[in-house]
């Protein structure tokens, strides 16, 4: 039955745990503190070990809460992160998207450091500084980092945070076969600036109820037996886990079938998994490649996300080519799924309208299946205790709901 | 030097000359065939952007040759290594064409696609069966509503027509982007 302005407006007769305020995704001000409090508090992967894989190699990393990072492998083969920021006057350090440099100079006036973050030269700094400076006073800001969970690079910019392995509690159990079995190696990068609110996309990667959205999906996935028996585990800190969905390939091109065949190292060819980090990292396991999501949020409705392909390291030239066809045919910029998620989430925002469509965004599916919504309901859960507001009522308009 | 100049004037005025009959027919001869080798080669790279354009995906299969490669490749600064984005024979790109319209998409939903080309370089094999064509191409999207085109990709296309039987089809294509970022949802559609 259609509704009335006024009922259109009103909430839905559900808890305020199972929808939000359209302005979680659009607003400034909460942009701003989601930064503060969660971006900057929370570990974030900026890439992979092998995309340095030799002494020297350096690459230019953005941080989720807006930092330029350089993440550089030293003589000791060790990995150090760092602000890729020069001390002197700001200026970015690293121009390049990657490189190899047994110094870093900044080609502003010349200053150099060490892969250790140490400076290692002030052009004319007796002159200029006497003794007041010295390179000891001016190395660069190092930054938290682990290489964990398959070999990613995890940062956190706050000094004091908890351990990673705290962080990502039993949720890494989930991927354990997988990602310690065999080194992995990046086969792809690329990225996209998407204008829409970063929670938007991770909220369709938690989600499998949109699989309906996909061809291919509901193809090699929906019909399969024991497809809706299966369920989502909750972990710490907004995490969460998909029992794995057993996909058959018959059904779609040629060749994707035989390709299951290489399988995955301590994983099964025909199983996906699907492990979702709070608040912005997916690992995407579907055999034979793995999709890692990453992002930066630009603002309330501008989001870089970043999408990384794996396969094994040592893989022949032809093993790796297969993977990389598979992965692609669905998850690169001409893949068969990857646009239908983009265009999705880009028809939400056109409908959010900046904060004044939708009046609010239902989260509120609650069943045995991988269709229910409990996925974000955990998500929106974390984001509440870290803001300290309830997504359903983030600027305290409605009392009761705030008391509920 | 005046008796210099007219030594290698002359020689060389009178060797042209004697030259010429023979020239000028072998020219006729050979620009007939090159112009019409040459129109085959261009019309059939122009028609393979006109047919996508079209979404008239079967006329576009039909211009390739039954042993066709088609890939879309790029380079990583990132990764410092280059990275293959769609690798089809074609087979691969026919099941790819055929389920297509069946795929939620931009390009059916918003966008309409255009193709510009600019054939740059034409080179043919020793024994003529095969040219090696590379030309720019730039892949611009039209917004159906209000009808405000952008630039969604600048490429390349490498090329290998086959000239068999009074025909050319195209036998290998690599299009290499120079464009990584591919508008805000990708492109379902090959360049
Ligand atoms: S800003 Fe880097 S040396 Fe001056
Ligand atoms: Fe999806």
């Amino acid at each position: 039955m259609p509704r009335t302005g006024t009922q259109w407006e009103s909430r839905p007769n559900l808890p305020p745990t199972h929808y939000v305020d359209p302005r979680v995704y659009t607003d400034q001000s909460l942009f701003e503190e989601e930064r503060e409090k969660i971006f900057d508090k929370v570990w974030a992967i900026v890439c992979h070990e092998s995309e340095v894989p030799n002494a020297y190699d350096y690459r230019r990393c953005q941080h989720m809460g807006g930092k330029e990072l350089l993440v550089v492998r030293g003589k000791d083969m060790k990995i150090r992160v760092f602000y890729n920021q020069c001390p002197h006057r700001g200026n970015v350090i690293a121009f390049e998207p990657s490189g190899n440099a047994k110094r870093l100079t900044c080609i502003f006036h010349l200053w150099s450091f060490d892969t250790k973050g140490n400076c290692v030269e002030i052009t004319r700094e007796k002159e200029g500084f006497q003794d007041r400076l010295s390179k000891k006073d001016v190395g660069l800001r190092a930054v938290k980092s682990e290489i964990d969970m398959g070999g990613f690079v995890w940062v956190n910019v706050d000094d004091d945070c908890e351990p990673l392995s705290e962080f990502l509690g039993d949720s890494i159990d989930f991927l354990q076969g997988e990602l310690s079995t065999a080194p992995l190696e990046i086969m792809c990068y690329h990225k996209t600036i998407v204008p829409t609110n970063y929670k938007l996309w991770h909220d369709t990667n938690r989600d499998l109820y949109h699989e309906f959205l996909h061809r291919q999906n509901r193809l090699i996935a929906m019909g399969q037996p024991g497809y809706l028996d299966r369920q989502y585990h909750m972990h710490v800190h907004g995490h969460v886990t998909a029992d794995p969905s057993v996909n058959s390939y018959k059904n779609i091109e040629k060749g994707t079938d035989i390709r299951r065949e290489m399988g995955w190292p301590g994983g099964e060819a025909n199983l996906h998994k699907l492990l979702n980090l709070f608040p912005t990292v997916t690992y995407n396991m579907r055999p034979p490649a793995l999709r890692i999501d990453t992002m930066v949020p630009l603002g309330p409705e501008e989001t870089i996300v970043e999408f990384r392909g794996y396969g094994i390291k040592g893989d022949s030239d032809e093993v790796r080519r297969e993977r990389m066809r598979d992965y692609n045919s669905f998850w690169g910029p001409f893949g068969r799924n990857l646009p239908e998620d983009f265009i999705a989430i880009v028809g939400q925002s056109i409908g959010l309208n900046h904060g004044r469509g939708s009046p609010y965004i239902l989260h509120g599916r609650e069943e045995e299946t991988p269709h229910s919504e409990v996925c974000i309901r955990h998500y929106f859960a974390e984001w509440s205790r870290m803001m300290g507001r309830s997504a359903a009522d983030p600027f305290n308009e409605m009392p009761a709901v705030a008391a509920e | 030097m005046a008796t210099t100049k007219t030594a290698t004037k002359k020689p060389r005025s009178k060797s042209a000359a004697a030259a010429k009959p023979t020239l000028k027919k072998k020219v006729e001869f050979r620009f007939e065939t090159l112009f019409e080798r040459e129109k085959a080669v261009r019309e059939l790279i122009a028609r393979t952007c006109l047919t996508m354009d079209a979404y008239d995906f079967n006329s576009y299969l039909d211009l390739c040759h039954e042993d066709f490669q088609y890939t879309i490749t790029t380079y990583s600064p990132e990764l410092r290594k280059d990275i293959i984005w769609l690798d089809h024979d074609k087979m691969g790109m026919k099941t790819l064409l055929d389920v297509l319209p069946l795929h939620a998409s931009d390009h059916f939903l918003r966008l309409t696609m255009s193709r510009h080309l600019s054939v740059y370089t034409i080179d043919y094999s020793a024994n003529d069966t095969r040219a090696s064509v590379v030309s720019g191409l730039q892949v611009f999207n039209t917004a159906k509503d209000g009808g405000v085109t952008e630039l969604l990709s600048v490429a390349k296309y490498f090329d290998t027509v086959a000239l068999e039987g009074g025909k050319a089809s195209l036998l290998s294509r690599e299009v290499r982007l120079d464009t990584r970022m591919l508008g805000e949802t990708g492109s379902l559609i090959p360049f």
